[in-house]
């Protein structure tokens, strides 16, 4: 019913390019995150959608109805698209209380005054907010404004639903509550979701599909388990997650395997690295926990050093030193200072073409 | 949870669907307000500029395109008095205004002088009073035979001081002046954060060191930006030039205008457009110019994340000195001014000759309340403020919302255009309306009416009005209209709906300001009134000339009194801000 489609997408301003060519499809019902750091177009793309920024190319339709196509000067407004957005302020207009906040989505729409009551109920209810109808925002907490907003966003049932940051406000123990309680509210309503954060543990444990995006540009579009297992690229496996990256010459590549030689002559084998060269170089980015300590694994054995170690509760983080490089290992074990061997399993070391300037 | 609820919420979509609404509304609204503020603007500048470059009055037939009038008007015997007076005055006055402002905003805002929080209200008060009203003062009680004038003269037994002169004009317009730069001054005085000046106490500064190395540079921004504003309203000032140079034949910009386009038996229209026209590039460049040197006024922000009060200075034994020195300057500033008005309203002589309870009568009252041209005047006066407020407060918030609160296309030419009329001085205005009214046949309906005067007012006090709006409509999270655009709602609807209720109280203020500056205006009308459509301030300034002293006076005392009972009012029954 509502499917997004976005297709080459951009937004410019002035030189700065916000939104640089992003196509991007979201199913009907799907939940989709736009992920990325402040300043990676996430935001604009957001709010382009939403029609509260004008793109300067591209196409954007909803639902099969066009929103905005630079080649047939087509840009609908946004009071005309009939999408529900909330925002990471929440928005909630001051001089209004709850209910005439969620009220005024309804009154516009000139629905009847019981139908109106009828659904500022169900909406509250669906927030677990009836009992604050007559209170005003300022008499609010955080988390309880954010669900009266997501109340007045859903009580006209938009086609689309977009999220800016909604949980970035919230203290971290009820940011957690709340993302779970969103996830079985947006499966409940059944309505397509757009969702921009910065924060990867929200994205990873919300969405249906995540787009990374970098720059402006998507830098890689997945499940959850695709991008944390296969990152598209370093930026990728390194903003989601942890990384640790070596970087060297490739000595051979044959039947799916690389081997890498590090510049002190140690080597990894990795699965990929399908097509890169002999002798070209190439990046590898392997996970903190994914690194097994003391070896006794199927991968490659790397000699190191632990230099420092911080006891992080459940488990340690070591700084080891391999050929002068720090790597960051995580484990449950508890190891003194001192020479340690590395083991690095073939399938969980990703592998990619080092960048020109290595 | 709520299953039920959403049980097909793709399907019920339909019914809650938006209504069809028409979308050329809010362009068309946007292009409709956005139009009037420009012929409002425009109307009285472009018939001056005509004026000047044709042969003819603007309303006579024949008309060809000429340079005649530059020539004539440079040309002219009085040129070089009329711009060497007009330059002279508008330096000095401007000096005295600077640095008796900013001494006194230095006083009560950063040091223990004693009073400080009575002087910080009171040294405002001549901001509610008009020039016009203030130049009476003035003449009556230090003028040739002022009363404080006679007085001194009884002492000393010679004329102690001519107030007839450029420099005594210019203490008096310097000192009606000062309490703007105390006004800009101050704000940003009190507003500094304290963490600066301590940072230099901790460097090993003095407190007087301190104040010459810190907290001046940091006014720098205040100073720069009251300095233009006072220089061009000494520049565009009519009622203090008129009446303390007239009498001796000085001659400035404004007071020629008058002469010229008004008193003058036989006019010359285009010696006057093509004086106005100068006097307009003059002022367009200084405001111009202000505004580029605040450009990079960021450097002086100063306000801290902290609330916390600064420090103030302790000035030892000069405490007194200081308090002397504020309280002489309010006295013979403020007081003596005032005072001089209210005697004269109760009285039908004023000199230190005649003892005072022998002339002392209600005459005067009893004139202005019984004589049609006054009644009506004051009338007049008070529907204009009124009214013409709340017509004004409309309007600038719709410019408002539009420069500050839409995507429209061209908001930031529209905000120059509603910030223009700052460089326009009010007897331009009038003299331009009155060629506009005169031109256009379909603006007869006008003519002699108290509503080319509301028109001409608001269009005059638009920059004041937007500069209440503004700053308020900026501080409104975006997000807010956002969220009713996403709603359904349009931008018109987003104004009236959401926008209008977190802007109330700036609306209260612009109303307010536009009140009192309506009730203050005068120069703007001295070329439209007509029998019938007269202001307190036009009826001052013709019948002061007309020796008419008593009930001028009178008039004079009750114009304050209503601003005065005005303000009082606002500022305890609506909480209104209005100056700080």
């Amino acid at each position: 019913m509502a499917e997004v489609v976005l297709r080459d997408l951009v937004r410019r301003y002035g030189e700065v390019v916000a939104v640089d060519r992003v196509s991007l499809t979201v199913a009907d019902r799907e939940f989709v995150t736009l992920l990325g750091p402040s300043g990676c177009g996430k935001s604009t793309t957001l709010a382009a959608i939403a029609g509260l920024e004008r793109p300067t190319s591209g196409f954007l339709a909803v639902g099969g109805e066009t929103f905005f196509d630079s080649r047939k000067q087509v840009f609908v407004e946004a009071e005309h698209r009939n999408l529900g957005l909330v925002f990471q302020s929440y928005a909630l207009w001051p001089h209004k209380t709850v209910q005439e906040n969620v009220a005024f989505p309804l009154q516009l729409r000139r629905i009847a005054r019981n139908k109106q009551k009828e659904l500022i109920h169900e909406a509250l209810a669906l927030v677990e907010m009836e009992s604050f109808a007559d209170r005003y925002p300022s008499q609010l907490s955080g988390g309880q404004q954010q669900r009266v907003a997501l109340a007045r966003t859903l009580v006209y049932k938009p086609k689309v639903l977009l999220l800016d940051e909604p949980l970035s406000n919230l203290d971290a123990k009820l940011r957690d509550r709340a993302r779970t309680w969103l996830r079985h509210l947006q499966r409940e309503v059944g309505i397509t979701t757009i969702y921009v954060t910065h924060d990867q543990t929200e994205a990873l444990s919300l969405s249906d599909r995540i787009a990374v995006m970098s720059k402006g540009r998507i830098a890689q579009l997945g499940t959850p388990h695709e991008i944390y297992e296969r990152p598209a690229d370093p930026f990728v496996a390194d903003f989601i997650g942890t990384s640790n990256f070596f970087t060297g010459e490739v000595m051979e590549q044959a039947s799916g395997r690389l081997v890498l030689r590090l510049a002190d002559e140690q080597t990894i084998t990795v699965e990929g690295g399908d097509g890169m060269a002999r002798g070209s170089r190439a990046t590898l980015a392997v996970r903190p926990e994914r690194i097994h300590v003391g070896g006794g694994t199927a991968g490659s054995l790397l000699k190191g050093r632990i230099t420092e170690r911080a006891y992080m509760g459940a488990r340690w983080l070591y700084t080891v030193e391999v050929g002068g490089q720090a790597v960051r290992v995580e484990t449950e074990a508890d190891l003194a200072s001192g020479e340690v061997a590395l083991g690095l399993p073939e399938r969980d070391v990703a592998v990619f073409p080092a960048p020109a300037a290595g | 949870m709520a299953t039920k609820i959403h049980a097909a919420p793709a399907a019920s979509t339909g019914d809650l669907a938006l209504p069809r609404s028409w979308r050329w509304r809010d362009p068309l609204l946007q292009y409709g307000i956005a139009l009037a503020c420009l012929l409002l603007v425009a109307a009285p500048i472009l018939p001056i500029v005509y004026q000047s470059f044709i042969d003819r009055p603007i309303y006579e037939d024949g008309q060809a395109l000429t340079l005649v009038n530059y020539a004539n008007l440079v040309g002219a015997p009085e040129f070089r008095e009329v711009l060497g007076n007009t330059l002279l005055f508008a330096f000095l006055s401007t000096v005295i205004s600077q640095v008796v402002g900013l001494v006194t905003a230095i006083l009560v805002g950063r040091t223990d002088v004693p009073w400080r929080r009575f002087f910080g209200d009171a040294l405002l008060w001549t901001l509610f009073v008009s020039h016009l009203v203030l130049a009476l003062g003035w003449v009556i009680m230090y003028g040739p035979s002022g009363y404080i004038t006679g007085y001194v003269m009884q002492l000393t037994g010679g004329q102690p001081w001519n107030l007839y002169t450029i420099p005594g004009l210019s203490i008096a317009a310097g000192l009606s002046l000062a309490p703007l730069t105390y006004l800009y001054c101050i704000a940003s005085a009190t507003q500094q954060d304290p963490a600066l000046e301590e940072a230099a106490r901790v460097a090993g500064a003095g407190p007087f060191r301190i104040l010459f190395s810190v907290t001046i540079p940091l006014l720098r921004p205040a100073l720069v930006y009251s300095t233009i504003l006072n220089f061009v309203i000494a520049l565009e000032m009519l009622a203090m030039p008129l009446f303390l140079g007239g009498p001796v034949g000085l001659r400035f910009f404004t007071t020629f205008l008058y002469e010229q386009g008004f008193e003058a038996p036989v006019k010359d229209y285009g010696l006057v457009g093509a004086a106005a026209v100068v006097l307009l590039i003059v002022i367009t460049l200084l405001v111009l110019l202000q505004n580029r040197l605040l450009r990079n006024a960021q450097r002086f922000v100063t306000v801290g994340g902290k609330a916390s009060r600064p420090r103030l200075l302790r000035l030892g034994r000069l405490r007194w000195a200081a308090f002397a020195f504020l309280l002489l300057y309010f006295v013979f500033g403020t007081g003596a001014v005032i005072l001089g008005l209210v005697l004269r309203a109760f009285t039908s002589f004023l000199s230190p000759l005649v003892p005072l309870v022998d002339t002392l009568t209600w005459d005067n009252w009893t004139f202005i309340f019984s004589y049609p041209v006054y009644v009506r005047s004051i009338v007049n006066t008070l529907e204009i403020a009124l009214v013409g407020g709340a017509l004004g407060t409309v309007f600038i918030a719709l410019v408002a919302l539009l420069v500050h609160r839409s995507r429209w296309r061209w908001r930031r030419q529209l905000e120059f255009v509603a910030l223009y009329p700052r460089a326009i001085p009010g007897i331009l205005v009038g003299l331009g309306a009155f060629y506009a009214v005169t031109l256009m046949p379909f603006l007869g309906g006008l003519r002699n009416t108290i509503w080319i005067l509301v028109l001409i007012y608001i269009m005059r006090y638009l920059p004041t009005g937007f500069g209440a709006v503004a700053p308020t409509l900026m501080q409104i999270g975006q997000d807010l209209d956002r969220a009713a655009r996403t709603a359904g709602a349009d931008w018109w609807t987003t104004c009236r709906r959401i926008l209008a209720g977190l802007i109330r109280p700036a609306l209260l203020s612009c109303f307010a300001i536009l009140f009192i500056h309506f009730i203050k205006e005068y120069s703007a009308a001295v070329f439209l009134y007509a029998p019938g459509s007269e202001v307190m301030g036009t009826v001052m300034l013709s019948f002061w000339a007309q020796g008419e002293a008593g009930p001028v006076a009178a008039l004079a005392v009750l114009q304050i009194l209503v601003v005065a009972v005005f303000v009082v009012v606002t500022r305890k029954l609506f909480k209104v801000k209005i100056y700080g």
